[in-house]
């Protein structure tokens, strides 16, 4: 078995040797990911820096389950993703990984506490709903729909949907993207936050450097390769950053 | 290219399965246009160019014996432009393969063959030879439909002489397109036949030698018929004549008239629901898929093209589908009308096809096509217009379902999120879902007055000859007969009951309304041949009064209790006053009932009978056969199984068999609907699904969101489509019947069960289709497409 073949570090939420993606083929492949090798220990907050197209966004999707690499293994603690079916891959997003998104991604026909129900349904050890939102602060306006609510509150309830099922992991694709630099801060205190109180991994994709002050761990990106990988000695809280 | 029509095409490649499937639906609306149309103008083509190629009469004027020195005088008439006589007169043949022998007619040509008027077409074989007299030319649908060909014998009986003649060639002939046995409404070619022979040789045997028994005339563009026809009358009167009559009343060619009025009448009726059907997806189709292009629409705004420029470019897309669809209908719709016209031509025994177009339902087919494409388009555009380029293209803001309110603690209890995802996206998009459902019932309609119809043609069936006729076997006299006869009848063994009837010709009038048909006279209570009401209960025949069917009393626009002036054509030829007394049900012809005493009253023949039915024991059939044949005042002996079967054929090969053309165009339209409301729904969600995915929903899940809204939108369909498919019968039938027979509009709960079904079916299987899709999708791509 692959997992026995790669030494185990129990304090590591993933490990990833040799990813290689390619879209299409012969003259017209794109090389997303070149032979990336990596490491992200547990209870990190993880910012991945990088200019488009670096592949960054496509390490994220393989990491998360959403897409398979052309060649290379990713671990998730113990278990080989790269080995998982359709199903199990759906398993694995369902009980260990929270996912926040750029467009939010909400149920518009729910509102906030069912869109965060949507999740707690299905997952197996969920809190509350009704918690999980006054964990973003947004306990008053759970019975609100997402029309009615604003881009960063928006953004709030998709972060409360992701961590109301106690995921090891969070993965974020442009959390703040869509938001106002003010919005955008008071997201990120919210991750910040729930990396404090619950200890999950959180991996961050975003093209704002900034950011990068609030992370443990920084992997820059750059033509589908890692070129560095830093580490922050004291982060700054997320009300400190300026873009 | 410009790089914008470049666009277009890779646009288009990209909508392919659905353009395709839009493109299907109104191809199939045009098409039905189309074909239903160019068949009717063909037959009336092909009918007018026959009857003009072979001369068919104007007036056809028969008499007892006039010499042939009239004939000057009836030449001289104004208004007539040409004359010809012959001699006619019944024959009875034999044919070797039947018990019975069959009625039929015998008619003279000149020693050419060549006469001129109602000349025939010779379809294998020769023409006589005048120098012999046993030669004969035969009908080419009786000879077909008998197994007889050029060169075999023929016994036939002439004027009470049975003589073998020799068969030379087989012909067709515009006056004989259709023929019935005597007494009965449905042709049948097996059991008429029509003789064509020498005239020299008919004369003799008729002892007609200088003179004629029946003149055919051509008339003037310019002349009144009517006088000309009085006119005509007044001469051959002292000959016997008086009842010379014009081409409209000639029975092959109204059975003709009938029937393609029947198929004009079906030809305008019932595609254009076909097509408005099929213009209303295109409608709902296309102002969604407009709508999945705001971005785009947004993007190109923002470079600086105009409102008009971007609209003009969307509308190109629209109208290549729609103006596709559209031309594709129009070549099916030639092609199948071709095929249809061909069996049409089989059908009514034309020699040849004169194929035309009717430019009309090309035009209408591809406008309203253009037309529903372009308001659905436009509409949708002017709403993307009027916001900023800026909105536009952002990814909409999530649709407002806060006027959905929560959903109360009790149904919450049982709802779980993926429920209340269906439950909202359905009560609160109610424009949207509406369309949807709309368009679904309304394909449904159409199955279901399709389905309703085929009932309809049962109904029709059954009644005429389970329920209104009961008998095994219908006999007609030669001349009418006592009571006598009808005990002879009831002495053969077997034959368990006889009923005798008396029918006349009569012209029946009400003021302004009148009718040229046929009284028929029954027993007080028959049992074998009844006058039913709507319950199917016998209406027992009053002594005096007279019961019409309701197509006749509607026709003649005439309620019970009215008078009615009966003049009849037999006898003395009295003219009578009666009351109507009841209405009877009949979907067969348009029947008159008397009591048959009362109509002999009338007719100052007491006590005599035209015609009997029998109901037989079958083990003895061969033995009655038998009995029949060897009476000398039966004229003819049809068996109901016979008639029955003519019927059907009638049924399935005249108007009524492209109801199974427009049948199966139905059930496609049914499934094309289905089919692109799955795809529109799948198209509008895929961001929602993909959501779905990636938080951990399985496939299975995550399709239950999509199709339970299409399952929800089927539900509410079914009732819908139900009432509307339940009216859109009754049209439907209008346009299924012809003067000959109604076709009912019945409700039945299977024929609704049966729709029901087809639209169900119909979803689960587009259900699969996209279910398949969404399985395959990838999504992480889903996920960032734009909406």
């Amino acid at each position: 078995m692959k997992i026995s073949s790669v030494p185990r570090n129990p304090n590591l939420a993933f490990r990833a040797k040799g990813l290689t993606k390619v879209y299409g083929e012969g003259r017209t492949a794109v090389h997303a990911l070149r032979g990336v090798d990596m490491e992200i220990p547990k209870g990190e907050i993880v910012v991945l820096l990088g200019p488009s197209g670096s592949g960054k966004s496509t390490l994220l999707n393989i990491l998360g389950g959403l897409d398979r690499p052309t060649e290379g293994t990713a671990h998730f603690t113990d278990q080989c993703l790269t080995d998982m079916d359709d199903s199990a891959l759906t398993l694995y997003r369902r009980n260990h990984v929270g996912f926040v998104f750029q467009f939010y991604n909400l149920m518009p026909s729910l509102t906030a506490e069912e869109n965060v129900e949507l999740v707690t349904e299905i997952a197996r050890n969920p809190m509350d709903a009704g918690k999980a939102l006054s964990l973003v602060g947004l306990g008053e306006r759970r019975h609100h729909f997402p029309a009615q609510l604003s881009g960063g509150e928006q953004q709030r309830v998709a972060i409360a949907r992701a961590v109301a099922k106690q995921p090891e992991v969070l993965f974020c694709d442009e959390p703040t993207g869509a938001l106002d630099s003010t919005t955008g801060r008071a997201v990120l205190r919210v991750l910040r936050d729930v990396n404090d109180r619950l200890g999950t991994t959180i991996l961050i994709v975003t093209h704002a450097a900034a950011t990068a002050a609030m992370a443990d761990r920084v992997i820059h990106f750059a033509d589908g390769g890692i070129r560095e990988i830093s580490t922050n000695k004291t982060r700054l809280d997320p009300e400190e950053l300026v873009w | 290219m410009s790089p914008l029509d470049k666009k277009l095409w890779r646009d288009l490649r990209r909508v392919k399965g659905q353009a395709a499937a839009i493109g299907l639906v109104i191809a199939l609306g045009v098409m039905m246009q189309v074909m239903m149309s160019g068949l009717v103008h063909s037959l009336q083509e092909t009918r007018a160019e026959y009857y003009e190629r072979y001369r068919l009469a104007d007036i056809f004027a028969p008499v007892l014996r006039a010499p042939n020195s009239v004939t000057p005088q009836l030449a001289a008439i104004e208004g007539v432009s040409r004359v010809e006589t012959r001699v006619t007169g019944m024959v009875l043949i034999d044919i070797p393969s039947r018990d019975l022998p069959v009625m039929g007619r015998a008619i003279s040509l000149p020693p050419g063959g060549d006469p001129g008027l109602n000349a025939i077409y010779m379809s294998t074989g020769r023409m006589f030879d005048a120098a012999h007299p046993e030669e004969i030319v035969l009908l080419d649908s009786f000879a077909e439909a008998n197994g007889l060909k050029a060169g075999d014998n023929l016994v036939a009986t002439i004027n009470g002489a049975q003589r073998q003649y020799r068969i030379v060639g087989t012909a067709r002939s515009p006056e004989y397109l259709y023929t019935t046995a005597p007494g009965e409404l449905v042709p049948d070619d097996a059991r008429f036949g029509v003789i064509w022979m020498n005239r020299d040789a008919l004369a003799a045997a008729y002892d007609m030698v200088g003179a004629f028994s029946e003149a055919l005339f051509a008339i003037n563009r310019d002349a009144t018929q009517a006088s000309v026809l009085q006119e005509i009358d007044r001469v051959l009167k002292p000959y016997g004549g008086g009842g010379a009559y014009g081409l409209e009343d000639q029975y092959s060619n109204r059975f003709v008239s009938e029937e393609m009025s029947g198929l004009e009448v079906s030809a305008s009726g019932v595609p254009p629901f076909f097509l408005a059907v099929a213009a209303f997806l295109l409608y709902i189709v296309i102002s969604r898929m407009v709508q999945a292009e705001r971005e785009e629409i947004g993007l190109m705004k923002a470079f600086g093209y105009r409102n008009r420029e971007v609209g003009w470019h969307y509308m190109k897309m629209v109208l290549v589908i729609a103006i596709g669809g559209a031309i594709a209908g129009c070549l099916i719709g030639i092609g199948t009308g071709r095929a249809m016209i061909n069996l049409y031509t089989m059908y009514f025994k034309f020699p040849f096809l004169v194929f035309v177009l009717d430019p009309t339902s090309f035009v209408s087919g591809v406008s309203v096509s253009i037309l529903s494409a372009s308001i659905g388009g436009l509409f949708v555009m002017r709403r993307i217009f009027r916001m900023a380029p800026a909105d536009a293209m952002r990814p909409p803001a999530p649709a407002d379902y806060s006027a959905a309110g929560q959903i109360g603690a009790w149904f919450a209890k049982y709802l779980d999120q993926p429920s209340r995802m269906v439950l909202r996206r359905v009560t609160r998009q109610p424009g949207r879902m509406m369309g949807a459902v709309l368009g679904i019932a309304a394909g449904m309609a159409l199955t279901l007055s399709m389905i309703t119809i085929y009932a309809g043609f049962e109904r029709t069936l059954d009644l005429t000859f389970t329920v209104v006729d009961r008998s095994d076997v219908t006999v007609g006299f030669a001349r009418p007969v006592g009571e006598d006869a009808i005990f002879a009848l009831r002495r053969i063994p077997g034959v368990e009951v006889v009923e005798p009837t008396r029918a006349v010709g009569a012209v029946l009038r009400n003021g302004r309304f009148s009718h040229q048909g046929a009284v028929t006279g029954l027993t007080v209570a028959p049992e074998l041949i009844r006058a039913i009401d709507s319950d199917y209960s016998t209406i027992e025949m009053p002594e005096s009064g007279i019961v019409l069917a309701k197509e006749l009393a509607d026709l003649l626009d005439i309620k019970p209790g009215e008078m009615l002036a009966v003049e009849v054509m037999g006898g003395r030829q009295p003219v009578v006053d009666v009351p109507v007394v009841a209405i009877a049900q009949s979907l067969l012809g348009a029947p008159a009932y008397m009591g048959m005493e009362a109509l002999n009253r009338a007719l100052g023949e007491p006590g005599l009978a035209s015609g009997a039915y029998l109901k037989i024991d079958k083990a003895f059939e061969q033995e009655i056969f038998a009995a029949l044949r060897d009476m000398p005042m039966i004229a003819g002996v049809s068996l109901k199984s016979e008639m029955r079967t003519a019927f059907e054929t009638l049924m399935n090969q005249g108007a009524g068999a492209t109801r199974y053309v427009m049948g199966l165009v139905a059930f496609i339209i049914t499934f094309g609907i289905v089919y692109n409301a799955a795809r529109v729904a799948q198209a509008e969600r895929a961001r929602d699904l993909a959501s779905l995915r990636v938080i951990g929903f399985h496939r299975g899940e995550t399709a239950f969101v999509l199709l339970g809204e299409l399952a929800v939108v089927t539900l509410l369909a079914l009732p819908v489509g139900s009432m509307i498919g339940h009216y859109m019968s009754f049209a439907v039938a209008e346009g299924f019947s012809t003067e000959l027979y109604q076709i009912p509009s019945l409700f039945l709960p299977e024929s609704h069960g049966y729709s029901a079904l087809v639209v169900i079916a119909a979803a689960l299987f587009s259900g699969w289709l996209v279910k398949r899709d969404l399985d395959r999708a990838d999504i992480t791509t889903a996920l960032k497409t734009r909406e």
